[in-house]
């Protein structure tokens, strides 16, 4: 690695920009991802910005339980996200369903099954200083090129 | 003027905004993850009946043990499972779970092994009372302790009879 590379590397880390996904969350995620942002949590302590679109972000807070409507944008929205990219899961609902596994609607399954998750944060709602721990652990994936995304373009290109 | 002296008063005052690792306290009554003690588990599904999304699911070794799972990507933190153990075997834990990368898993999962016992009576595997339900309802160093739910039936009937059956010997004056 240059030290081009390795400026690049840790202005990834040090400055990972968000993007959040609500793919049918009961919104108690969401409301945690509000303090985060506030002043007193402060999230940009570590450089986060959240932004409103895919196409500026590194990380991608996908929050809810995944349903047959959401699916699709969730797979679009992550595509349009530029590489290097990582995504964070919050809170149960994209591990498992939580309490709506079992819904019509409902996909029941883990996150993992439509994109590669990098970072679980656990809790219903997961506490903001969970999800700002969760944003830093992606970040320094980013940083050591150790996303699921970027482990699978290395492999593309080797081969 | 008071401008300069909310500025001067501010840049005494250290600020408002926390760490990363600097945890605010939390109310003793926060339900945060879960923890299981397998020493006072009765394995009695109590815990996995009630849990709605499904978290908590039980393996058996037939015989060996009985395992107590637990997913925290399935838990909604609503603490009924601990609510409703008889022998509060399960306790929600005030500190918050961390965040985990999906290197180690899709996210914590437990596991807790209840170890069967053999009855001192008739040899079945069963799994042992918590001794502070069986001090309970046994007393201290009673031989029904060992004995499985069975023969702890058995057991309690014969002293059923015992007490409304006079034995024929017994002199009874009511
Ligand atoms: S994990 Fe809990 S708080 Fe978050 S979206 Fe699901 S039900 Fe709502
Ligand atoms: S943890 Fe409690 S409720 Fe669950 S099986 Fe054990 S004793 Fe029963
Ligand atoms: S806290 Fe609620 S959701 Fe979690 S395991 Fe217990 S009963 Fe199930």
């Amino acid at each position: 690695m240059n030290l081009i590379e390795r400026v690049i590397a840790i202005s990834r880390r040090r400055s990972p920009w968000i993007c959040r996904l609500n793919a049918g969350s009961c919104n108690g995620c969401d409301i945690e991802i509000t303090p985060l942002l506030s002043p007193r949590y402060d999230a940009e302590q570590l450089g986060v910005e959240l932004h409103g679109t895919p196409k500026h972000a590194d990380i991608v807070l996908i929050s809810g339980t995944l349903t047959l409507r959401s699916r699709q944008a969730i797979l679009d929205i992550y595509a349009q996200v530029p590489n290097p990219k990582a995504v964070v899961a919050l809170g149960s609902c994209p591990a498992s369903g939580n309490v709506f596994a079992g819904s019509p609607l409902v996909l029941s399954e883990s996150l993992d099954s439509i994109v590669p998750v990098d970072v679980w944060v656990p809790g219903c709602p997961p506490r903001p200083q969970a999800i700002l721990d969760g944003v830093a652990r992606a970040a320094k994936l980013l940083e050591e090129g150790a996303t699921k995304s970027q482990l699978e373009s290395r492999r593309g290109r080797l081969s | 003027m008071a401008m300069l002296k909310t500025i001067l008063g501010n840049l005494l005052r250290p600020p408002r905004t926390r760490g990363p690792a600097d945890m605010p306290d939390v109310p003793p009554v926060y339900r945060g993850a879960l923890a299981h003690d397998a020493a006072r588990c009765t394995a009695c599904g109590t815990c996995a009946f009630v849990c709605a999304p499904k978290a908590i699911t039980f393996t058996q070794d037939p015989g060996v043990s009985v395992s107590w799972h637990f997913f925290i990507g399935q838990c909604s933190f609503c603490g009924l499972c601990a609510q409703n153990c008889p022998t509060q075997a399960i306790g929600l834990q005030a500190d918050a779970p961390g965040a985990t990368n999906s290197a180690a898993g899709d996210g914590l999962r437990l596991e807790s092994v209840v170890r069967l016992q053999p009855c001192t009576r008739c040899g079945a595997a069963h799994v042992p009372l918590p001794d502070a339900v069986m001090e309970a309802l046994w007393g201290v160093g009673e031989a029904e302790r060992g004995y499985c739910p069975e023969c702890r039936r058995r057991a309690a009937s014969e002293k059923l009879r015992a007490a409304f059956v006079p034995v024929q010997e017994a002199h009874h004056d009511r």
